[in-house]
């Protein structure tokens, strides 16, 4: 009913143009899979929690050049000078940033390093006992620092003898997940686990193991120190604005640089990730359209070239749905064998990238929805022309023979 | 006889407005996309140093155990331990060589006038100025006595030298590094690149630093680096000194090695030196291992192009086949519809190869008005990736190379997709068509 033989014949007959179209098809499927997959991990690397209320914290770096200053004292007044600003929850000295791409890893061992062994890594924080506050992250077992594990020392000869783990770390430490009170080693150091904190991630989003995360009750005061800071919500723009006045007031040898809040820090972090997937988008957008476009200007072509056909045809007796019906299945034939061809290369190209980038295994479905997608916009972009052409009287058929 | 073609092809192209302008703007947007991701991938990928490129090498020495893994492709870490840099930075061979790392001090005169600001610096040798061609605006690079000596002197660039002296000649003037006082021996140019090839640890689009100061001066001034630091091995390392002497890599060495033979030469005193140093047990390896890699094959070694880059540049040449594809199409289309014509100018006495080069002539004029609109849905482009990401801002633009190959490319895969069309058009029987008449 479909006719499908004479289209085909007559398809068969005017090779070239189908030819074109079925290429574009097939290249826009493989490439619009591909796209659509990368820009899928994209979403889900961007959309991570990074566990912290990223939109009350921000950072900034001290450079201090006064070298006969007792610089462990100025910055405890620093911190008590921050905590007692009108809106800050909580500040203190940390030895790297959370999602800011710069910080510190080491592998936790359950041997001392010097017997060798196996070593899980961590990124690890160096901060007091208000790190946990600072940074908004809870506590699923055990305890926080007490003031007096504390070690405030601009030299690293003591050393901490207690540390928290986020639950992965824990768990990649003792997968029975009893990590709490059990010891682990920072080198040579052994240190007692006393609690076990939420996901929290490391400095950097695309860490092996981004949330392997420990953090070290050491405070080392040094001449380029990061201070983290959170605040009310609502009023960090306008502390981070005053910060600086604040910092030179409390200390005037000394240059701030690096002010930024975390949800813009993780921005930046990611921003290539960001580019890439607009660049994704846009070339889907893209392509889709040309392709509708392309099939429906050689439809059009077609119909022009058919127009004593079709009136022949429809003067024969052929219905308007007939004439539509025709140019949709040439467009539907054409159509599928594009995307078979464009499904079978796009797991080609999947397979392509997995071998040759780190990009993970393309996921079929989105080959199946792609084809599906392909499908459906061919035909819409047919329905135009072929309802112009169903209008063609058949007098024009007559009369110019 | 071109001229007459044109003229043709633009009467052609306004009689059929519709599928003329479809076919310019699949060109346009296929072009426009390819050079957004081209552009960047060319500043991305560019020679930063044409003339040297092929002279200057990183020095990857392997002095970790046999076994012992690295994240590079060869296993092989990519800077020094402080100890094997400085020992290659003090030696003869070859004529100029430097170690050098990256660190950063509060740049400030003492005074209320200037307000203190922290400024990227780098530990090198004298011949570091010019090993990478730096010019010089005043006075010259700090000399081996200097050096030895570890005087507090060091070069500025051009922005700094504004920024302090307010572009005056400096030379002699004083600076403070934190609580040190250095005196400017030298003013280099602004340094204008766009990746930072002689150090890629920290982010290959990140700018040069303003401040160089002779590396001697490290240990006395006990200097914590900006660069990464990566060990290997259990070394309890709580010290200073104990950093120095330690088997951490945090050096970057650089040597110029103007012929092969002075490559050979090199590579002959590594081997001897690594040799010696495996015999005196510093390491467990059965065959001392080391790199020399040139400028362009350290920014090929180090990733500089991004895979995220290289993907989008394969899929944008896709997304070009298919505007070809689509244009191929159309222009079958459009070249058959005019067979009659065609006909007539056969039967006039019109060679194949005259209706042939009409058609060409008709597809390369689309192709240029497609490459020129291209260029301006470049320039779109490549400014969404500027808003998008800060490290792009320097990256994404187009040269002038760029803005040539625009249109030539439009033009050469015009012709490509045009060549079929003109010769079926070409192979018209002039009889079938002069019949209807």
């Amino acid at each position: 009913m479909f006719e499908i033989k004479p289209i085909f014949n007559s398809l068969l007959r005017s090779k070239a143009g189908a030819i074109m179209l079925l290429i574009q098809i097939a290249i826009t499927t493989a490439i619009v899979s591909n796209a659509a997959f990368i820009a899928k991990d994209r979403i889900d690397f961007l959309s991570q929690e990074s566990g912290y209320p990223e939109e009350e914290i921000f950072s900034f770096v001290t450079m201090t050049f006064d070298k006969e200053l007792d610089i462990v004292q100025k910055f405890e007044e620093t911190e008590t000078m921050l905590r007692n600003v009108p809106g800050v929850k909580n500040a203190g000295l940390f030895n790297a940033v959370p999602v800011s791409g710069s910080g510190s890893a080491t592998g936790l061992g359950l041997q001392p390093a010097s017997e060798g062994g196996q070593d899980v890594r961590s990124a690890y924080f160096m901060a007091d006992e208000n790190a946990l506050d600072i940074l908004g992250v809870s506590l699923i077992e055990g305890r926080n620092f007490r003031a007096d594990e504390v070690i405030v020392s601009a030299s690293r000869d003591v050393f901490p003898k207690v540390i928290l783990l986020t639950k992965e770390l824990g768990l990649e430490l003792f997968p029975e997940g009893n990590a709490l009170g059990q010891t682990v080693y920072f080198g040579v150091t052994p240190l007692e686990i006393i609690g076990i904190t939420n996901t929290m991630k490391g400095p950097w989003l695309k860490d092996s193991r981004p949330e392997n995360v420990s953090i070290i009750p050491f405070v080392g005061a040094s001449m380029f120190q990061h201070i983290v800071v959170r605040t009310e919500p609502e009023q960090r723009a306008a502390i981070m604005r005053q910060i600086e006045d604040l910092m030179i007031q409390d200390h005037s040898k000394r240059v701030i640089i690096g002010l930024q809040g975390m949800d813009e820090r993780k921005k930046d972090q990611s921003s290539s990730d960001i580019l890439m997937l607009r660049m994704l988008i846009v070339l889907i957008i893209v392509l889709v359209m040309i392709t509708a476009l392309g099939i429906f200007g050689l439809t059009v072509f077609n119909i022009n070239k058919r127009t004593k056909q079709i009136g022949t045809r429809r003067a024969l007796g052929a219905r308007k749905s007939a004439i539509v019906r025709y140019f949709l299945v040439e467009n539907a034939i054409i159509c599928f064998f594009g995307i078979v061809l464009g499904g079978i290369a796009a797991i080609l190209m999947g397979q392509l990238l997995l071998e040759n980038y780190s990009m993970p295994a393309l996921d079929p479905v989105y080959v199946l929805v792609t084809t599906m997608c392909v499908f459906i916009a061919s035909l819409l972009s047919v329905v135009m022309p072929a309802s112009k052409a169903a209008n063609i009287s058949p007098s024009i058929a007559t009369r110019s023979i | 006889m071109i001229l007459h073609y044109i003229d043709l092809s633009w009467r052609s192209l306004k009689r059929t407005p519709l599928v003329s302008g479809l076919m310019i703007l699949a060109i346009a947007i296929g072009i426009g996309i390819t050079m957004t991701s081209l552009s960047v991938y060319h500043m991305m990928s560019m020679d930063p140093i044409p003339n040297k490129s092929s002279q200057l090498f990183a020095v990857q020495l392997n002095t970790t155990d046999d076994g012992n893994n690295w994240f590079t492709p060869d296993d092989v870490p990519l800077q020094l331990t402080y100890k094997d840099a400085m020992y290659l930075h003090n030696t003869d061979t070859p004529v100029r060589k430097t170690a050098s790392i990256r660190t950063g001090f509060t740049v400030h005169m003492n005074n209320q006038e200037v307000k203190p600001s922290l400024s990227g610096a780098r530990a090198a040798g004298k011949d570091f100025f010019a090993m990478f061609d730096l010019d010089f605006v005043y006075g010259s690079a700090w000399t081996l006595e200097q050096e030895i000596a570890a005087e507090s002197v060091l070069v500025i660039d051009e922005t700094l030298n504004d920024k302090l002296f307010g572009g005056e000649n400096s030379v002699g003037k004083q600076i403070y590094l934190d609580d040190a006082i250095f005196t400017v021996v030298g003013v280099i140019k602004n340094w204008d690149i766009h990746v930072k090839y002689y150090d890629l640890n920290n982010g290959s689009f990140n700018d040069p630093e303003s401040i160089f100061f002779p590396i001697t001066l490290w240990e006395p001034m006990q200097l914590m680096s900006y660069g990464n630091t990566n060990g290997w091995k259990h070394e309890g390392v709580t010290t200073f000194e104990g950093q120095l002497q330690s088997e951490m890599f945090w050096v970057q060495f650089w040597a110029e090695l103007p012929t092969a033979k002075d490559v050979q030469a090199y590579r002959d005193y590594l081997f001897a030196y690594l040799t010696e140093q495996g015999t005196k047990g510093r390491y467990t390896r059965e065959k001392p291992e080391f790199n020399l890699k040139d400028v362009n094959e350290w920014m090929e070694y180090n990733n500089v192009v991004s895979e995220d880059n290289k993907i989008l540049v394969g899929l944008s040449f896709m997304f070009l086949a298919v505007c070809l594809a689509n244009i191929l199409g159309l222009l079958l289309g459009k070249f058959l519809r005019r067979a009659p014509e065609v006909g007539v100018r056969r039967a006039l006495g019109a060679n194949k190869r005259q209706i042939f080069l009409q058609h060409i002539v008709e597809v390369s004029v689309l192709g240029l008005l497609g490459g020129l609109i291209g260029i301006g849905i470049a320039q779109l482009g490549l400014w969404g990736v500027r808003v998008t990401s800060s490290e792009y801002t320097a990256l994404a633009d187009m040269d002038l190379s760029m803005i040539l190959a625009a249109p030539t490319i439009a033009i050469g895969a015009c012709i490509i997709a045009g060549i079929y069309p003109a010769w079926l058009v070409c192979k018209t029987q002039p009889a079938i068509y002069l019949k209807t008449q």
